[in-house]
């Protein structure tokens, strides 16, 4: 239905997740947001779930999807675990920024 | 024990809208003939009847078979179908109207890979089956994130500091089993004989295989203040 | 593809004194057992796949759709069962009418007892 999108992202680049409210549906972590991680994996291109669920299939956001790791210790502050532990989580497009460029 | 429950009538259980519904729209369809009730039945057993051993059937061969293995980890969704799976077919069932794509996570000497769903509880159903009851609990999924260590201490896996504990929070399309490394004590075992160690909670990543325990034996009694079995 | 779309039909919005209507805007889904007519439905959904009548992969499209448009006050755990109804009766295989009558018959099939 639509062209895959070039993604902006590639692997190993660091990026900040956006620290937007959200007032619609998503499904974007409040704990990943704001926070930076390395992307170290693309996804399959896919409707935007803010979009999805508002039923815009057709034309919706259509946009690449990226793995991110963060470490552990960047997402508490006082993480209980050890230095190597990291989470995986997927973002879209959208909510990413290159690292060190957004805005407070 | 079966004598002494009650012969009331149920009327206590009201029949809800969505049961009638349900019922109605089957009943409508096969009036119709779309299907037959004897195709629905068998659909309802087939889903109810998948369990977590589609899962383990996949590390076990993926243990024998590298080029499998190879296969798997590259594109866990079309590798599925080797052990009769389509996710394009799936159940259905979890996070209402996911299309998915499934990634199996290895585990190796320095990483161990654990699932999560904080947002609701998405679940690898088409591998392992219906997830277990504590992972739907908001105790696990709002903990394993933030804790995972502790968590896993919970459930009697201890990890060494230099193991990195990797979360996977299936968040969006993609969901994920983990594929845990082999144990000692297992070498030449045939393809069932590995499955038999290769539990749902392995297959999660609050557990590790080992060569003394299959999901279906008893587990042992526990040693207990006086040495167990002494007694 | 299915015509309507847009429009409640009456007899699944009926439905919802029965459940408790959704609150907030999140998806959050797990805090629940299904109860047994959720597995029924679904197995409706796999016989409608495979037979060609409706693919799971716009039904469940058309749940999102129709779960945040029309039936947005539905619990979303409901939505396949609405989704299906609905689609059958944009796809003319059954009426409103029937499946109103139908309904009826059901109820007072199992309340017999």
């Amino acid at each position: 239905m639509t062209t895959t999108p070039t993604p902006r992202f590639q692997v190993g680049d660091q990026v900040t997740v956006r620290d937007a409210t959200t007032m619609f549906h998503t499904r974007t972590q409040g704990y990943v947001r704001g926070h930076t991680g390395t992307v170290t994996e693309h996804r399959p291109a896919w409707i935007v779930p803010e979009d999805e669920a508002f039923g815009i299939i057709e034309n919706g956001r259509y946009t690449p999807f990226y793995v991110v790791r963060f470490k552990q210790t960047d997402l508490w502050p006082d993480y209980t675990g050890f230095e190597v532990d990291t989470l995986e989580t997927e973002c879209s497009e959208l909510w990413l920024e290159p690292a060190g460029k957004e805005k407070k | 024990m079966s004598t002494t429950h009650s012969h009331a009538p149920l009327k206590e259980s009201p029949l809800t809208e969505f049961e009638v519904l349900e019922l109605a729209v089957r009943e409508l369809a096969i009036e119709k003939g779309l299907f037959s009730a004897d195709d629905h039945r068998r659909f309802a057993e087939w889903a109810e009847s998948r369990t977590y051993t589609v899962g383990s059937r996949m590390v076990a061969r993926s243990w024998l078979d590298p080029a499998f293995k190879e296969r798997l980890l590259r594109d866990g969704t079309e590798t599925s179908k080797e052990v009769g799976v389509d996710w394009l077919q799936p159940t259905g069932q979890g996070t209402p109207s996911d299309y998915t794509y499934f990634y199996v996570l290895e585990n190796t000497p320095k990483l161990h890979n654990v699932i999560v769903c904080t947002l609701c509880s998405c679940y690898p159903r088409p591998v392992l089956g219906m997830s277990p009851d504590w992972y739907r609990t908001p105790n696990y999924r709002r903990r394993m994130v933030r804790w995972p260590r502790q968590v896993l201490a919970e459930f009697g896996l201890h990890l060494p500091p230099d193991v990195e504990v990797r979360v996977h929070d299936s968040n969006q399309k993609s969901r994920f089993m983990v594929m845990p490394m082999r144990p000692e004590g297992t070498e030449g075992w045939s393809e069932d004989q590995l499955a038999a160690i290769v539990t749902r909670d392995c297959l999660i990543g609050v557990a590790l295989p080992r060569a003394d325990v299959t999901a279906s034996q008893v587990p042992k009694q526990p040693k207990g203040r006086n040495g167990g079995n002494k007694r | 593809m299915s015509r309507g779309g847009a429009r409640p039909y009456d007899v699944l919005m009926s439905a919802l004194s029965d459940v408790e209507e959704r609150t907030g805007n999140d998806l959050v889904c797990g805090e629940r057992t299904p109860a047994p007519w959720e597995s029924a439905v679904q197995a409706t959904c796999e016989c409608l796949s495979s037979a060609g009548t409706l693919d799971n992969l716009e039904r469940r499209q058309a749940e999102d759709r129709l779960g945040e448009t029309v039936y947005a006050r539905f619990p979303v755990h409901t939505r396949s069962a609405l989704t299906v109804a609905h689609s059958l009766m944009d796809r003319e295989i059954f009426t409103e009418e029937e499946l109103r009558a139908k309904m009826k018959e059901v109820r007072a099939r199992l309340e017999a007892v």
